[in-house]
């Protein structure tokens, strides 16, 4: 039986790695005395993925796990008795059962949403917004794998809202993810300091989505199941929007 | 303040993981309802701290047995520093983010003789006077234990207290007293707490040097102090604290499992050996408390991996029976169980292939020396063929990869002993070859032995750093192909020795080496010896004075006056058994050698694992 759950880090867990976040869950997983399944072969790991990697440094709202069990489980009874086990910076909020052979985190999520919550002073957001959207070309220097080239994001930023008061900010990014350009959350995060603000007025940053962007929609890897019945493709085992295979 | 070190602080450090707290089964008392405050600090960076047994053990003993409480604190790595004096932070405890000057007690565990110069950064950093004498009633205790305080002297004018022996034996009796004696004025608190055996406390003592160098007197200067201190022993291991809840941290740390401690103590007599000696006597566990400790610190950690620790843990009496459960109940949850240390014999290798059923990396022996004759100097009562025979049954049956220990440097070595480390690498590395498939690899470390306080061989001089370097010089030379040899900094070794055996002489030392930047000097990357022996010119202090000497017998040392309870005749006969070649048995074995602990902190030997056919057996 295979599960996909949504998660929030709070944070208090910000600054955990990947693999410090992989760990957590697999003790919380056995702490809780969840059926897990085993890989076979020398090292057997529990059958665990997660979802696009949530950097160092920032907390998520909206984050995803597949987990494959050994035996069938209630998902209520999954969600309570984790719950249980996780640290309170840690809240399980949604789980659901998936099919044996769906894709996984990693080859359907191919978009995500970051938001900057600001401090004054920084520029009009409605008109920065709207300059920013008009430019053809944006670029700041890669932090990811071509480190220090310079790098074109514009085709990678979908879409922008933004809301402002008196003393306070926020700005929400969504980007791509992996293609056609992978935007990273400090690599926009230099698009803001390039364009006006300062690293006093950016208060914090975390990720509020993670998503599959199909045209103008973007649905949650839980939203896409209960699209099953009309996939296009008309597989039964299959449970995404569109069939990948 | 933890707003502040989220927003501005620690994005921009190195792995903040080390500095946020708030893992799992961390233990926060309320700060107004509780009795002593007291933090707990680690001299070096969070994952060497948190993987400490001990700290586990005494953290979870105030906090869940006792009205006190007891946060953490570790040596912020240098980046860390660096932005926290920038920025005016103050040392802080992970658990309320409290400054580490708001605490009335401050205990440092001291593992190690080089964490001396974290010890200072962190009182400086936290903005505590460095010197015990500058100290009034507005500063914390500052208090240490460990296994380096079996000689305290060179840092006793940096401490107030000093804990000899088993924390958790003490520790809740000497916070009743703190609490006891609040309003007191200095000098009175540390007179009542030094009345608690296994309490030193080095302002009520007055030492004088003769003009050699030597120890002249050691005495206490008030009535009632004792004039000698005894260390605290657990008695019975199945009486004692230990935590079934220890703390699970967010990244990963050095030991990064569940750790039950089998036993404490060794009896197997190896005369370079401190821990061997200074924790005596042997103490076992029982298998069934055991059992549970490992079942309810699983339950409550999640942890992947359980170890069992102890100096020499196949000796514990209870092995077989013991991993044989660990491995039936977990094995199947993909938990393993990992043996850190392993003796040299057939019968080990069985073990460890019984819990290493699947993967076989790398195996560890500790030959020590490379011939029978120093073997039987230092008592590592191991023979070659011994050693040949677990070589072949590791390599039988499949492990691929062998480290094994050595140590240079050691009373009575000559050439044909570095010959012989040779030489042994030569057979093992043939027998490898001889049933592996693939070509094995060997790797050997090669420490230098640093004569420590209340070891036999505490009257030896240890090689000059030149003679550790020639030594080094002509292993490598003699090396072969795919056997790798791994040496100690000569360097270090040689200031841990001077540490080692060292008084209160070398205290404007380590201040010195202090001020001139000295810190995380177990790190290769950090470690200064420039620095060090510019510290000890200018204080005009030689270290050769404390490795170089062949001490004589009648000379009284710094470290007498700590009663460990094992007799300094004994240790003398040992080392004179090792002058003519003579060992020693284990008292398990072959009856009592009379080192004198047993009377000394009335106790019997202690064997609770097994039935005597098992002990035997294994023996």
């Amino acid at each position: 039986m295979r599960l996909r759950s949504r998660y929030r880090v709070g944070p208090e867990l910000k600054f955990l790695g990947n693999l410090d976040m992989m760990h957590l869950m697999e003790r919380s997983l056995r702490r809780a005395v969840i059926p897990y399944a085993l890989s076979e072969g020398f090292n057997p790991h529990i059958k665990l993925s997660m979802g696009t990697v949530l950097p160092v440094g920032l907390w998520g709202e909206n984050e995803y796990f597949d987990l494959e069990l050994s035996q069938r489980m209630d998902t209520i009874d999954f969600r309570q008795k984790l719950s249980a086990a996780l640290p309170s910076c840690l809240q399980l909020e949604e789980c659901q059962e998936i099919a044996d052979g769906a894709p996984s985190l990693m080859k359907i999520i191919n978009a995500a949403s970051y938001v900057f919550l600001l401090e004054p002073p920084f520029p009009s957001l409605d008109k920065w917004k709207e300059e920013l959207l008009a430019r053809p070309s944006l670029t700041v220097r890669s932090r990811g794998k071509k480190k220090g080239l310079d790098k074109e994001l514009r085709t990678g930023i979908y879409r922008i809202e933004v809301e402002q008061s008196l003393n306070f900010g926020r700005v929400e990014i969504w980007v791509a993810v992996g293609e056609p350009v992978n935007v990273r959350y400090d690599e926009l995060g230099e698009l803001l300091l390039q364009t006006g603000f300062t690293q006093k007025s950016i208060a914090e940053v975390f990720r509020s989505g993670n998503y599959i962007r199909e045209g103008s929609s973007y649905l949650s890897p839980l939203e896409v199941l209960l699209d099953k019945h009309t996939s296009p493709c008309g597989h039964s085992w299959c449970s995404t929007l569109r069939c990948h295979y | 303040m933890k707003d502040r070190l989220f927003r501005d602080i620690l994005p921009r450090v190195a792995k903040p993981a080390r500095y946020t707290g708030s893992e799992l089964n961390m233990i926060k008392k309320d700060w107004e309802q509780a009795g002593v405050k007291m933090v707990f600090a680690f001299p070096d960076v969070y994952e060497v701290g948190m993987s400490h047994v001990g700290g586990k053990i005494l953290y979870g003993l105030v906090n869940e047995k006792s009205r006190h409480l007891l946060e953490r604190v570790f040596a912020p790595w240098p980046d860390m520093e660096a932005i926290m004096r920038e920025e005016q932070i103050p040392l802080f405890s992970l658990e309320s983010f409290r400054p580490v000057l708001d605490f009335e007690v401050l205990g440092f565990s001291l593992q190690y003789e080089l964490s001396i110069t974290n010890v200072l950064n962190m009182l400086d950093l936290a903005g505590i006077p460095l010197w015990s004498r500058e100290r009034d009633e507005a500063h914390p205790l500052v208090i240490a234990g460990g296994p380096v305080v079996f000689n305290p002297e060179p840092f006793a004018e940096f401490f107030d207290i000093f804990i000899i022996g088993d924390g958790e034996e003490v520790l809740l009796e000497f916070l009743d007293q703190v609490e006891a004696s609040r309003g007191l004025e200095r000098l009175e608190k540390l007179k009542r707490l030094a009345a608690i055996e296994g309490v030193y406390a080095p302002a009520l003592y007055s030492v004088e040097y003769r003009e050699d160098g030597t120890l002249k007197s050691f005495a206490p200067m008030f009535p009632g102090v004792p004039a000698r201190v005894r260390k605290r022993v657990v008695k019975d291991l199945d009486q004692a604290y230990y935590p079934d809840k220890p703390l699970v941290p967010y990244m990963e740390i050095t030991h990064d499992r569940a750790v039950l401690e089998v036993m404490r103590g060794c009896q197997r007599g190896c005369r370079f050996c401190h821990a061997g000696i200074v924790y005596r006597p042997v103490r076992e566990r029982s298998l069934e408390i055991l059992e549970n400790q490992a079942r309810r610190q699983l339950q409550n950690t999640g942890y992947e991996e359980i170890s069992l620790a102890s100096l020499s843990s196949l000796d514990y009496s209870g092995i077989d029976p013991l991993l044989k459960a660990l491995v039936g109940n977990y094995g199947e949850k993909g938990i393993g169980v990992s043996l850190p240390s392993l003796r040299v014999d057939a019968f080990s290798i069985d073990l460890a292939n019984e819990v290493q059923k699947v993967r076989k990396t790398t195996l560890t022996l500790a030959p020590e020396a490379g011939t029978q004759r120093l073997r039987d100097i230092i008592n590592k009562n191991v023979s070659e063929e011994q050693l040949l025979e677990a070589v072949e049954a590791a390599f039988k049956s499949g492990w691929l990869s062998l480290k094994l220990y050595f140590m240079i440097g050691l009373p009575g070595e000559r050439e044909e002993d570095l010959e012989g480390i040779i030489e042994i690498l030569q057979k093992v590395k043939y027998i490898g070859d001889k049933y592996s498939r693939r070509p094995v690899e060997i790797r050997a470390s090669l420490a230098s032995f640093v004569p420590k306080a209340h070891t036999p061989f505490q009257w030896r001089p240890q090689n000059t750093m030149a003679e550790l370097d020639s030594k080094q010089q002509f292993l490598s030379r003699r090396r072969r192909k795919r056997i790798k040899l791994s040496f100690h900094d000569s360097r270090t070794s040689y200031l841990e020795g001077a540490i080692a055996r060292g008084d209160r002489r070398l205290a404007p030392v380590i201040y010195l080496a202090w001020q001139k930047g000295c810190k995380f000097d177990a790190w290769s990357e950090y470690f200064n010896f420039d620095c060090w022996q510019d510290a000890f010119r200018e204080c005009a202090v030689d270290p050769e004075f404390y490795t170089g000497r062949q001490r004589p017998y009648e000379e009284d040392f710094p470290w007498d006056f700590i009663d460990i309870g094992v007799s300094k005749d004994f240790l003398q006969e040992e080392d004179q058994k090792a002058e003519e070649g003579l060992t020693t048995a284990d008292c398990r074995q072959e009856g009592c050698s009379d080192c004198g602990i047993c009377p000394a902190m009335e106790v019997s030997l202690n064997i609770k694992g097994g039935n005597v056919d098992a002990i035997e057996k294994q023996i």
